[in-house]
């Protein structure tokens, strides 16, 4: 018998966490697989390059947001991850109205890039990183910023 | 305003619990020690201080059928006290427990959870128990635990216990057999409760998340809804309907599940200083921010507060327990918070009137 199973969930969307319906049910992928996320994460990119090239940053920053955080817990993954993240972020310059058309289930996933992007010490990422966040917790709360620093287990 | 009466007792209160008349008060002042105050002439005095226990007193539940209270505490004893007389008299309870006793709770019928079960319960749980609570049929167990997961044991014992099962099940559940374990928190869960009817379970993550459960058994349904604000340290069902929520934020969450049982934040039920949905929401977080992004907040230099006070509100600080109190009519409820700040608040949702259709 399975010992920690995932229920059924009633979909409420915003307020479903994905992370939290993840948790401890799905499988990790291990290295061999990785080569296959890193393809995807490849494949996300150019999908951000082009939207990025049509002047459209916040579909950019949904799509690389998409399909994070990567289910591994390998670093090559994560990193490559962030570095498409990083780079739609780095394009917002009007971050009040990304809101306005950034759904609020991507809320969670991007409070912990942001964390990751403050972590980096570099002064421009940390600078935007910080205008994000601020408007980011206004929306969202403190409890957005609790499931950030409490999941240690999908992480990004 | 919902919170009816305020009764500051000491400087911090770790857990609180009700005579069965709603006469009288037992809480732990953050030490070993067990108070007893009676509400005299509108004045509360303090009766008794039983004092048993070598360290903190973790948790507190007095009997609604034997008038008996049991106390657990960090120093892993257990004590169920009988009034004999004018004075409460200790029975040591063995509990065998490597660790710290947290939380207690007389079943429905009469068995304290720590008596009948801490053997079976230590076997499953790794990490510290933070929460337990007793399903209105005096058979299930839920526990909730520093793993973040939500256990749901049988204590049902042949011969014992009569089952009055709707799904007509042939075969019953061994004593302290898992019936359900809930991995949805990645942190510490805290917390759990049953509807009245024990159809719905709920149980809260450090995560800032509230867990609802339906359908407790093979094929459970979940939901996990985000909480905004700070998280929460306990729950307790007013109703099928709604959940009061407690916590960091302290001041009380009211939770609501609509037509078709979804389940949503409705409001804080005290007295908040701003608007928590407008662009500056709450002066504690600005004050706190402020610094952080190294901007002027002029706009808000008179409503400059201390960050972990926030005006009006009946509790200054962490609200760590809620326990439900006698209710004076078919519709009116009653509760009551203890908290970190000492204080113990006597909460009526009599006059809140858009609460009503929830209750």
């Amino acid at each position: 018998m399975k010992n920690g199973f995932l229920p059924r969930t009633r979909s409420v969307g915003s307020d479903v966490s994905e992370s939290a319906m993840m948790a401890g049910a799905e499988k990790f992928v291990d290295a061999d697989n990785a080569e296959a996320i890193i393809t995807r994460i490849e494949h996300k990119s150019r999908k951000i390059e082009s939207l990025l090239k049509q002047n459209k940053p916040v579909e950019a920053l949904k799509t690389a947001l998409e399909g994070s955080p990567p289910m591994t817990r390998d670093e090559r993954c994560k990193s490559a991850n962030w570095i498409v993240v990083h780079r739609a972020l780095m394009t917002i310059k009007d971050v009040e109205g990304m809101f306005s058309s950034l759904d609020p289930e991507y809320y969670d996933i991007l409070m912990k890039y942001l964390y990751r992007g403050l972590s980096t010490g570099d002064r421009p990422t940390c600078d935007q990183c910080l205008r994000i966040h601020e408007k980011l917790t206004e929306r969202a709360g403190l409890g957005c910023i609790l499931r950030s620093l409490a999941d240690t287990v999908n992480t990004v | 305003m919902a919170a009816v009466a305020v009764h500051q007792f000491v400087q911090c209160i770790t857990c609180h619990a009700w005579s069965p008349d709603q006469s009288m008060i037992a809480f732990c002042p953050n030490n070993n020690e067990v108070h007893i105050y009676k509400l005299l002439q509108d004045k509360w005095e303090k009766l008794h201080v039983l004092q048993k226990h070598d360290q903190l007193v973790s948790g507190i539940d007095w009997s609604g059928t034997s008038n008996r209270i049991v106390s657990v505490s960090h120093d892993r004893n257990s004590f169920v006290w009988n009034q004999e007389g004018p004075e409460w008299v200790p029975t040591l309870v063995i509990l065998r427990l490597n660790r710290a006793a947290l939380c207690v709770q007389w079943s429905p019928k009469g068995f304290a959870v720590c008596r009948w079960v801490s053997k079976v319960i230590r076997k499953k749980h790794n990490s510290s128990v933070t929460g337990v609570s007793w399903h209105p049929n005096n058979i299930l167990l839920a526990t909730t635990s520093t793993d973040g997961k939500c256990r749901v044991f049988s204590t049902f014992i042949k011969g014992v216990d009569t089952r009055e099962s709707k799904t007509g099940s042939s075969s019953d559940p061994k004593f302290g057999e898992q019936i359900l374990q809930l991995d949805l928190s990645s942190s510490w869960a805290f917390g759990v409760n049953w509807s009245p009817s024990g159809n719905t379970l709920a149980y809260v993550g450090h995560n800032s998340m509230i867990y609802f459960v339906d359908d407790v058994g093979p094929s459970p349904l979940a939901q996990n809804v985000a909480v905004r604000y700070l998280p929460l340290r306990d729950v307790l069902f007013v109703s099928e309907k709604m959940v009061i929520g407690v916590g960091f934020d302290c001041n009380p969450m009211v939770f609501a599940a609509d037509k078709s049982g979804l389940w949503s934040f409705i409001r804080f039920l005290g007295e908040r200083k701003e608007s928590s949905s407008g662009p500056k929401s709450g002066s504690q977080i600005s004050e706190a921010f402020g610094k952080l992004y190294g901007q002027s907040r002029q706009g808000l230099s008179n409503d400059t507060v201390e960050p972990s006070k926030i005006q009006g509100a009946a509790h200054d600080n962490c609200i760590n327990c809620i326990e439900l109190l006698k209710q004076k009519g078919p519709k009116t409820k009653r509760f009551s918070t203890s908290g970190m700040d000492g204080k113990v608040v006597i909460w009526d949702l009599d006059n809140q009137h858009d609460l009503r259709e929830y209750l």
